[in-house]
C-alpha cells in the first residue's frame, strides 16, 4: 500500500489565523478520509537537519530564519523575503520548515531504498523557496533538498508541478542540472505571481532543454489544460526516462481558488491524477513521490486532494461526501461545503473567450515543443 | 534610466580607408549591423549593413565594388547621443530619424553605442519580472494624490512594490502597472476595489467562489 508521510509537527508551519496557507487543510483531508472509512498508513518523518537545508539554501538566509524563529529581531529580514505579508515570521519557524523538508526526504528515502514505490508527503510542496530567500509562503524548499538528495544518489529525477503558480524556486535550483527535468504547468506569469515560467526559460548549460514551462491563459478550462498536458508530459517523460517522478500537486488551479484564475474542476483533477499515476508506471518504473502544495479554497481543496489520496490507494471514489463531515466543517469554517465529491458538470457560466484561450494554449505548447526539439533528439 | 545604463561599451569601429568587403566581414564575425567609422580618433561617420547592401546591390544605378572604401559609402551626418542623456531622448532621436543606432559620446570620445536592441532590453527591464512578484493593473484618476493613496494602501498591508509603470490612457486616466511581492494579489485587488480603485487586473472571477 502506498505510504503517506505526516506528522502532527507539520501544524507548526502556520503563518497565523488569516493566512491562506493553513494547516487546517490537512485536518480536513484526513478527517474526510477517516469518515469515508479509510486510514492511510501514516509514517512519521524526522525534521531535516541544518546541513540538509544547506544543500540548497545559503547560509546567511538560513541564519536569519533561525534567528527569527528564536524571536530575535533581524534588521534586514525583508531582503530575505521574511517578515513580509506572504511570509510573516513566527516562533519556531526554522524547525517547522525543517519538518516539512524532513517529510519529503523520508518519502524519497523509502522510494530510493525500495521500501515503497508510491509515497505522498501530506504537506510541503514549497516550490517558491529560493536559495537565498523565502517567497510565496515557502521558507525552505522541501522539493529542492529532496531532489538534490536523489540526484546525489545517482537518480535521474523528473519534477512535475501542477500548482497554478510557476515552480520558480525548484526551477532555479536545478536550472543547470542535467539530472533533473522540471515541467511546470501554471497560469501565465504575465498575469500571476511569481511572474516567471515563460516558454523561453529552458535551462542553462547541460540543463538546457530540461526545464519546461507551460504558461496557460487565465480562465483556462479543464479540456484545454488536459490537451496541453497530453501534448507535453508523456513526450517529455518518454524522452528523459526518469528513475523517479516527483510531483508537486498544488490544488489551486481549481476554479474556486481565491488566489488565481484557472478554471479546473474536480473532474479535471481526477483525469489529471489518473494520468500522472499512469505516467509514473509507464515512464518512471512506478516510482512517484507526491507533495501537496498551494490550494486555498476550503470548499475545493479537501475534495481535490481527497481524490488524489483515494486514487493513489486504489480506493473507490464515492459520489457523496459524508454528511457528518460536511456539517462539521461547514460549521467550523462558517461555509457551505458541497455535498458531493465532484463539482457539477458545468459549475460556472461559459467563459466568453474559451476558444481563443484554447488556441493560445495550443500555440504555447507548439512553441515549447519547437524550442525543445533541438535539445531532445 | 540613462543611455550609459543600456549602451554597449565595447564598440567595434572601422576606418574610412577600410574596404566594403572588410566592413562586411567585421559585421558578420561580430554579429552586428552598425559600425561607427573612426578617423584619427574622431567619429567621422556610420556605416550599416543596410548601407552595404544598398551600395553594392545590382539594382543600384552604379553599384560599388567590394574593394570600394567605407569612406565613400558611409553616412557623414551622424546623430549621436550623450552617455548622460535619458534613454527616452535616445529613443526619440532614433524614432524621429528612423535610424537603428546612435554612437554615444562623452565629450569628443566615442564611449559606446546604443541600438534598437538595447532599447528593447530597456523595455524588458522596465516591464519584466526580475523578482518573484504578482501583477496589479489599475486605472487611476489623473489627479494629485491618487498614486499616493494607492501606494499607501499597498504599504499598509506590508507589501513591497517592486516596480511601477504608469502611462497615459485617455484624458482623465492613467494606467498603472504594479509588480508587488505578494502571491495574494487577488485579496489585495479586492481591498483596492473596496477603497474605490478601478482594478483592471486581476478581474473578478465570473463564477461563485
Amino acid at each position: 500500500m502506498p505510504r503517506v508521510i505526516y506528522s502532527q509537527a507539520y501544524k507548526a508551519y502556520d503563518f497565523g489565523e488569516d493566512h491562506p496557507f493553513s494547516p487546517a487543510r490537512h485536518d480536513m483531508l484526513l478527517d474526510l478520509l477517516s469518515e469515508l472509512g479509510h486510514s492511510p498508513a501514516l509514517c512519521e518523518p524526522r525534521p531535516a537537519t541544518r546541513e540538509e537545508i544547506l544543500t540548497v539554501h545559503e547560509e546567511p538566509y538560513v541564519q536569519r530564519v533561525e534567528s527569527l524563529g528564536r524571536g530575535e529581531p533581524v534588521a534586514d529580514a525583508q531582503n530575505f523575503g521574511l517578515c513580509t505579508a506572504d511570509n510573516p515570521c513566527f516562533p519556531g519557524m526554522d524547525l517547522a520548515a525543517r519538518w516539512l523538508v524532513g517529510g519529503a526526504l523520508e518519502g524519497a528515502r523509502m522510494i530510493a531504498e525500495g521500501e515503497e514505490q508510491k509515497v505522498l508527503q501530506l504537506g510541503g510542496g514549497l516550490h517558491h523557496a529560493q536559495p537565498d530567500r523565502a517567497s510565496g509562503f515557502c521558507i525552505y524548499s522541501d522539493l529542492g533538498v529532496t531532489i538534490r538528495r536523489l540526484t546525489s544518489q545517482g537518480f535521474y529525477v523528473a519534477y512535475l508541478d501542477i500548482d497554478v503558480h510557476h515552480g520558480d524556486g525548484v526551477q532555479k535550483i536545478f536550472y543547470a542540472d542535467e539530472k533533473v527535468l522540471t515541467i511546470s504547468f501554471h497560469e501565465s506569469g504575465r498575469y500571476l505571481f511569481p511572474g516567471t515560467g515563460d516558454v523561453h526559460e529552458l535551462g542553462s548549460g547541460s540543463g538546457r532543454g530540461l526545464k519546461l514551462n507551460v504558461p496557460l491563459e487565465p480562465y483556462t478550462e479543464g479540456a484545454s489544460y488536459l490537451e496541453a498536458f497530453d501534448q507535453i508530459v508523456p513526450n517529455a517523460l518518454e524522452w528523459f526516462k526518469p528513475q523517479i517522478l516527483v510531483v508537486q500537486a498544488g490544488a489551486d488551479a481549481h476554479f474556486e481558488d481565491p488566489l488565481a484564475d484557472l478554471m479546473l474542476t474536480t473532474r479535471t483533477y481526477e483525469a489529471l491524477y489518473r494520468r500522472i499515476l499512469d505516467y509514473a508506471d509507464r515512464f518512471a518504473g512506478g516510482k512517484v513521490l507526491f507533495t501537496l502544495g498551494g490550494g486555498y479554497s476550503p470548499r475545493a481543496v479537501p475534495r481535490v486532494w481527497g481524490i488524489l489520496m483515494l486514487l493513489l490507494h486504489g480506493w473507490p471514489l464515492p459520489e457523496k461526501l459524508p454528511p457528518s463531515w460536511v456539517d462539521r466543517w461547514s460549521a467550523r469554517l462558517s461555509l457551505n461545503l458541497p455535498d458531493l465529491l465532484h463539482d457539477p458538470e458545468s459549475p460556472f457560466d461559459p467563459i466568453p473567450r474559451a476558444e481563443e484561450i484554447s488556441r493560445r494554449n495550443r500555440q504555447v505548447c507548439d512553441r515549447l515543443l519547437e524550442a525543445t526539439s533541438r535539445y531532445w533528439f | 534610466m540613462l543611455v550609459q545604463d543600456v549602451m554597449t561599451r565595447r564598440v567595434v569601429t572601422v576606418s574610412p580607408a577600410a574596404t566594403l568587403q572588410e566592413a562586411y566581414e567585421t559585421m558578420q564575425s561580430e554579429r552586428i549591423r552598425h559600425l561607427p567609422v573612426v578617423e584619427e580618433g574622431r567619429l567621422a561617420g556610420v556605416i550599416t549593413d543596410r548601407d552595404l547592401r544598398l551600395a553594392t546591390s545590382t539594382l543600384a544605378p552604379a553599384p560599388f565594388a567590394p574593394d570600394a572604401k567605407v569612406g565613400d559609402v558611409m553616412n557623414r551626418t551622424v546623430r549621436t547621443t550623450d552617455a548622460m542623456d535619458p534613454v527616452e531622448d535616445a529613443a526619440r532621436t532614433m524614432r524621429e530619424h528612423k535610424i537603428g543606432c546612435l554612437p554615444v559620446l562623452e565629450g569628443d570620445r566615442l564611449a559606446g553605442i546604443v541600438t534598437g536592441i538595447d532599447l528593447l532590453d530597456a523595455l524588458l527591464k522596465l516591464t519584466g519580472a526580475t523578482e518573484p512578484t504578482g501583477r496589479l493593473e489599475i486605472r487611476l484618476h489623473d489627479r494629485p494624490g491618487e498614486l499616493a493613496r494607492l501606494t499607501g494602501l499597498v504599504s499598509e498591508r506590508n507589501v513591497n512594490i517592486h516596480s511601477l509603470l504608469t502611462y497615459p490612457e485617455e484624458r482623465e486616466h492613467v494606467r498603472t502597472v504594479l509588480r508587488v511581492n505578494t502571491i495574494e494579489t487577488r485579496p489585495l485587488a479586492s481591498a483596492l476595489r473596496e477603497a474605490g480603485f478601478d482594478v483592471v487586473w486581476p478581474p473578478d472571477k465570473p463564477c461563485p467562489a
